[in-house]
This record gives C-alpha cells, structure tokens and sequence, in this order.
C-alpha cells in the first residue's frame, strides 16, 4: 500500500485554501465525470482518487490528520490510538451541502486502503450523504469466446457476484459486443428497480480462419501439380468439409469464394457470410536429378 | 418482468422537481407512462433518468441544457461501438498483410 498524495492528485499546493481546493476538484471532476466517460475505467479510476482526496482535503479534521501524519501514516493508528484514549471522540457532520459530492451513486465506498488505513473503514460514508441510486447498479463481465464458439448458438454459464446466470450466446456475436441482460444487475433501493448486466464478448483469433464481419478468409496450401493440372481439394470449414474444384492454372494467391460457407449472420436465422479460400501454392523442394531435368525440358518447350 | 417507477417516488428519492422528469420527457429525453392516475417512468428509461439527475446535480448542468449533454453522450457510444467494429476489422487487414 502506497502513500497518496492527495495534493498532487488535485493539483493544489500544500498551502491550498479550502475554496483552492474545491475549485480544483470542480474542474477535475467535470472531466472525469464517470457520466462523462462512458467505458473508461482509468478515467472511472481517477475521479475515484480525486473523490478521495477531495474527501480528506475539504474535512478540516481529515486534513489536519493527513497532513500532520504525511508519510509517516503507517504510524498513525498508534500515535491516534493513545489520543483517543484521552478524548472523546468527536463526531463530525458536513455543514454544508456539498452540490459536487460524486462519490454518491458510484460506489461512494470505493476508498483506496490508504484512506481505510488512515481514516478507518467507515470514514467514507461519514458525510451524511443520501442514496441516490434508486435502480440498482449496472454490473459488467466480460466472456471470452473462440471464434468456433461465436460460430454457434450455444449456452454459457456466468458467475456474477456468486450468482450462476445461464445464457443463451447467439452465432454471429462480433469480438468487443455487449448485450444486456435486463436485471441482472445489483439490486434496487427501496423497491427500485434491479440494474442490467452487460456482457462484452471477447473473441480471440483464431489461428486458422480470419474473420471480417460475416465473411471467413482462410489459407489453403496445393501442390505445383495441382495448381498447374487443376484437381480438386477438400476445404474444412466450421460446418464440416467441401470438396471444391481447383481449376487448372491456378495462380498463387488467387482466391475463390464459397457462398454461404462463412460465419453465421446475428440474428438472422439460416443467413450467412461466404468463406474466401485463397491458394497457396507450394513449389516442390529438394528436386531430384530426374525432375530437375524434365523442368529444364520443360522451361525449354 | 420489469416493474414500472413511479414518478413521483422517483422524484422524492433522488429529491427533484417532478416538473423536471416532465421537462425531460418534453425533450423526448426519456418516456414515461400513466397508468389510472399515476404516472411512471418506463423501465429501460430509468437508467438513463439517473443519469441525467446525477448530471443535474453533481456536474450543475441546467435541466435546459441536459440535452445537449446526452445527446453527445449518445454520439460517443455510438462512435465507440463504432471504433470497436473498425478495430476488429483493421486487424483483420493487418492479420492478411502479416503473411
């Protein structure tokens, strides 16, 4: 646990005056606003710590004992222990409503240890704050798929805060799609209603087909005969194999596309994407005497 | 199923004006209900209805202007949504160039 501080979190010197401080905190809450940055933890994070560091800059008494123990905060319990004994301990109550209080509604308890180690577990929701999510809050989980997986309608099993959920995942999920699960987010205060939770779907490459949007692009290797003669491969998709013709003179590279072989469409049953096949054509290696010369009579015709 | 809010407890708890849900809802910022002689606010709307309180009174913005706010809020989500379907798709490009 490391020494925070708080100063330097707001931008203040030392020297700061409550109102330094509460304008300080002001301009950077605005920008880091949780509303305001819509999935950005390290913004999320921030206007914690400027939360938190306005909390004991603006508390007269939290101030004092942050500035008085610094660095030196690790000892603190035990110097304030001996002067609790002889002092009752006085309770504080926030004179003035404070319009930009943020900590309420996201989690106002989210202290850093510092904080809990200096000022107690309890000295967070010490500001006679009021509740001010009705709804419960929203919950998000992440759910990591392989493509092979995205491919088909399947069912997942989520352990959110100890709570099996069961959920049905549709084909064709895209890598970085939330869904939202009405209701399954915290609970609501006082009869309000339940949060949602959201789902990102985190889908990994896959080392052998590429994916863009509905269509699969995968690499399949012929040998020079084939190539040149023409033949027939077996293609191994997601839904089984195909047999495809390989027509004669099939340059390296070149691509054919197997309509409706791709991934599935979301959402639209029986509609897919196509599979690309593009041919990599292997040139023989390691010739033998033999078949050096008959390239060479070849190369000469 | 999803249970309505009523408008008016919504109002006594989150301590607004219930003329300001109603503001709201002229801006077709949210969408509410009546139901006999009740008014409430629609499930999938009470999210976005505490948003709009906690931008009303932890950020000062006036009730006039929330609009605006949600208004680009909802173009970032948007072009959020949008940067990841571009991300997945330049690393497909970039997965093809690789080999």
């Amino acid at each position: 646990m490391d020494f925070i501080d708080y100063y330097s979190v707001l931008g203040v010197p030392k020297t700061a005056s409550e109102d330094d401080i509460k304008k300080a905190y002001r301009k950077l809450a605005r920008k880091h606003h949780p509303d305001l940055n819509p999935n950005d933890p390290e913004a999320h994070k921030k206007f914690q710590q400027i939360n938190e560091a306005n909390e004991v800059l603006t508390d007269p008494e939290k101030r004092k004992k942050y500035d008085q123990y610094g660095k030196d905060w690790q000892h603190a319990e035990q110097f304030e222990e001996a002067r609790r004994q002889q002092q009752q301990r006085r309770s504080y109550t926030q004179g003035s409503t404070d319009e930009f209080d943020f900590s309420e509604g996201f989690g106002g308890a989210d202290f850093s240890d510092f904080f809990s180690s200096l000022f107690g577990q309890e000295a967070g929701a010490g500001r006679g704050r009021r509740e001010t999510r009705y709804r419960g809050p929203d919950y998000q989980a992440e759910l990591h798929l392989s493509l092979r997986d995205a491919h088909a309608t399947h069912k997942q099993t989520l352990t959110v805060n100890g709570k099996n959920i069961r959920i049905t995942v549709l084909a064709g999920v895209e890598n970085g799609q939330k869904i939202k699960l009405a209701g399954y987010g915290g609970p609501g205060v006082n009869g309000g209603p339940d949060g949602d939770l959201y789902i990102t779907f985190v889908i990994a490459d896959d080392p052998r087909y590429k994916r863009k949007g509905n269509d699969l692009y995968v690499d399949e290797e012929i040998d020079l005969y084939t190539a040149v003669l023409g033949g027939e491969k077996i293609i191994q998709t997601f839904d089984g194999k195909v047999k495809v013709s390989v027509p004669a003179g099939t340059q390296n590279g070149s691509k054919i596309r197997l309509k409706g072989k791709g991934f599935p469409v979301y959402k639209q049953e029986g509609a897919f994407g196509d599979l690309y096949v593009q041919w990599q054509v292997n040139l023989p290696t390691n010739l033998t005497d033999e078949q050096k010369e008959l390239f060479r009579k070849l190369a000469a015709l | 199923m999803e249970t309505l809010v009523s408008v008016n407890e919504f109002c006594v708890y989150h301590q607004v004006e219930v003329s300001f849900v109603y503001l709201l809802e002229q801006r077709g910022l949210i969408q509410t209900t009546q139901v006999d002689q009740s008014v409430y606010v629609h499930p999938e709307f009470v999210a976005r209805l505490e948003k709009l309180v906690r931008l009303h009174q932890d950020l000062a913005v006036h009730a006039d202007d929330l609009d605006i706010v949600i208004n680009l809020l909802d173009q970032l989500e948007h072009l959020q949504r949008e940067v990841v379907q571009l991300q997945n798709r330049l690393a497909f490009y970039e997965s093809m160039t690789e080999h």
